[in-house]
């Protein structure tokens, strides 16, 4: 199928103008343009050069070790009872989650771009100690940007990145803010190379992100047909700006007989909640005041879905009814956690509990060789303090 | 001169009572900014003022007022609204300019809004249609294949940034100035104006004499709105301070 041209393909990048059907675009500063025009250009050079795909994929197998495996999650499909649960291993990469993929991949686009130094921002600072890391790998002074709401939740990331060698500078608020305060940051030094966390902001940047994430989709497809001789029914992954879900189903965009869920934040999900509007460098849905002037939504403990937008391409898939979106509410998530704990020995992150959440709330009674594949996107370290605060005493 | 305003700051009357002495004082163009949370090409000073007046639930709506009853006071200034996207996008666009015609402005400048931006093109012909301008900016780091182009949709006058980066975030380098003037002059006869960090009369003296037709203050006005915002005399005083940068460009 995958050989064969499709008519009427979805599975595609922006188009021409950045857009995926009425979202996406390039709402940026005058200053900006020329950046993105040059990062474009990058990209799609990049992208061509086998040289180049041939150094990423290199380091993804031995820095990153990727592929991440499929797992059966054998105990916890007994206890549901129902279909077949699976997750994709993303928090075995090297840094414990799914950024390194993309940090890597655009630390080798920003070297061969001959950036000097890189800024980035962060929600969870999952992609701000992946970024850190392949900062220091590849000798590029890097800059991370994060708010304090968040910093004080996500401390073994800080630390982490801090031993890498990033210098992080901290705002108010949380990613949302992170974002503009970067953006601004990168106003400031248009020569600095902007390594972005997700699939948001302006064109080209949802392209770049989900080019490099896709590979989790295509890993899923070789260990499925190995594993199980045939692809899963259903994909759950959770969502803040997109990548993580964008990457787990982009490879399987034109194979409708998927079912292909999005969770987020019960607290801010703008896929289900959101009203459409222009921030933060694009168009697509976003919780926020009538008017535009403000942006709304409640705090989540998974700081990593906490945003209150969405991927463009994801406000658009979920208007054509090509994927589906719920939701996970933080009493669920630390249900969740402990589930997974207790019958899989496996500690993941608040992230992937709402994408997990969803798949055993769907899983139950389905048929036995029905297949559920969540992609379990982050470990619990930085977690693993408010855990012990919240519920610690459910494990004595 | 072209002085930048945020809208209702710190309230409707003081801020109206600011721009009329502003007017009286010599200002030519009043930009009125509308407030907004993000705010992403503000530098601390702007967006603190932005928080402020979204604290007080000030809207576009208001801003609207405020032009009305600023062109009320002067039929001759221009009057630019200034901001995002965000919000004129959720006015929506066409009932935006439909407004801005009413309440008898000269037209906008989007920040975040560049030509490739569908919803500008939409914002664009709705503004071209009601014969009212959309202000376009050219930065330092616009390459000559972007200015060429963009030159065809100039309006009004053209916003020259002085540096890339967020406002009031850096000194003014001279010589890039020039250079900027220099280059745009090259691909329009409309009026250029300077603008970012023109922080004294001395400032804009020198902007001035680097060849633009106009220059633009904002960060500093909205500072010592904000440093005096106790002062009974504040609108006298923004008047006075604003006679001092007026004096040097005549």
């Amino acid at each position: 199928m995958s050989k064969e041209k499709i008519k009427n393909s979805i599975k595609t990048g922006s188009d021409r103008d950045g857009y995926f059907g009425e979202y996406g675009g390039i709402a940026a500063g005058e200053n900006l343009m020329a950046n993105l025009e040059e990062l474009k250009k990058a990209f799609e050079d990049a992208i061509k050069d086998k040289k180049f795909l041939d150094e990423f994929a290199y380091y993804c197998k031995h820095w990153i070790g990727r592929p991440s495996p499929i797992y059966f999650a054998e105990r916890l499909t007994k206890k549901i009872g129902g279909a077949k649960i699976y997750f994709k291993q993303e928090h075995l990469n090297h840094t414990g989650s799914h950024k390194p993929t993309n940090t890597l991949f655009q630390v080798l686009l920003a070297k061969r771009m001959g950036k000097k130094k890189i800024i980035c921002e962060s929600g969870a600072g999952q992609h701000w100690s992946a970024a850190a890391a392949t900062a220091a790998k590849f000798g590029i002074p890097i800059l991370g940007v994060m708010g304090k709401i968040d910093c004080a939740r996500v401390n073994q990331n800080l630390i982490k990145a801090k031993h890498y060698g990033g210098k992080l500078k901290v705002v108010e608020g949380s990613l949302r803010e992170a974002i503009t305060a970067a953006i601004k940051e990168w106003s400031n030094n248009p020569d600095y190379y902007y390594l972005i966390g997700s699939t948001c902001s302006s064109s080209p940047f949802v392209d770049i992100v989900r080019y490099a994430q896709s590979i989790i989709g295509k890993e899923m497809r070789e260990q499925f047909m190995e594993l199980e001789g045939k692809l899963p029914n259903e994909i759950v992954a959770c969502a803040g700006a997109g990548s993580n879900f964008t990457g787990s189903i982009f490879e399987f965009l034109d194979e409708p007989e998927i079912k292909k869920v999005v969770v987020e934040a019960e607290e801010t999900a703008a896929l289900t909640n959101g009203t459409k509007g222009i921030q933060q460098g694009m168009v697509t849905k976003f919780l926020q005041s009538d008017d535009g002037s403000k942006s709304l939504g409640g705090s989540s403990l998974g700081a990593g879905i906490m945003y209150y937008g969405i991927s463009p391409q994801l406000a658009h898939l979920n208007d054509i009814g090509a994927i589906e979106a719920s939701t996970a509410s933080d009493k669920e998530l630390l249900e969740t956690y402990k589930l997974v704990a207790q019958n899989e020995g496996i500690g993941i992150s608040f992230e992937p509990a709402a994408a997990i959440t969803e798949a055993l709330k769907r899983a139950k009674g389905k048929a036995k060789d029905y297949i559920i594949c969540a992609t379990a996107c982050g470990r619990v370290e930085k977690d693993l303090d408010v855990i012990e605060k919240l519920i610690g005493k459910d494990f004595e | 001169m072209i002085a930048y305003f945020v809208a209702c700051y710190p309230n409707f009357e003081q801020s109206l009572e600011i721009i009329k002495k502003s007017i009286d004082a010599g200002v030519s163009i009043c930009e009125i900014g509308f407030p907004t949370q993000e705010a992403s090409g503000e530098g601390i000073v702007i967006k603190n003022a932005h928080d402020h007046c979204l604290e007080r639930n000030i809207t576009l709506k208001d801003t609207l007022k405020l032009a009305r009853a600023v062109r009320d006071y002067n039929k001759d200034v221009g009057i630019i609204l200034m901001g995002y996207m965000s919000n004129i996008f959720r006015y929506p666009i066409d009932n935006f300019v439909k407004d801005l015609a009413a309440a008898d402005s000269d037209g906008c400048l989007i920040v975040d809004a560049p030509h490739e931006l569908k919803e500008e093109q939409q914002l664009r012909n709705a503004l071209n249609k009601e014969n009212l301008s959309l202000i376009k900016l050219v930065a330092p780091t616009t390459t000559e294949v972007r200015l060429k182009k963009l030159s065809k949709l100039f309006s009004g006058w053209v916003y020259s940034l002085n540096f890339s980066g967020i406002t009031g975030s850096k000194p003014v380098d001279l010589d890039e100035v020039k250079k900027m003037i220099k280059r745009i002059k090259n691909h329009t006869d409309l009026p250029i104006c300077s603008g970012f960090g023109i922080k004294s009369p001395e400032d804009a003296k020198k902007i001035a004499n680097a060849g633009c037709d106009g220059i633009i203050v904002g960060s500093s006005i909205v500072d010592f709105i904000t440093k005096n915002l106790d002062d009974t005399k504040l609108p006298e005083n923004i008047g006075k301070n604003i006679e001092n940068f007026v004096k040097e460009l005549r």
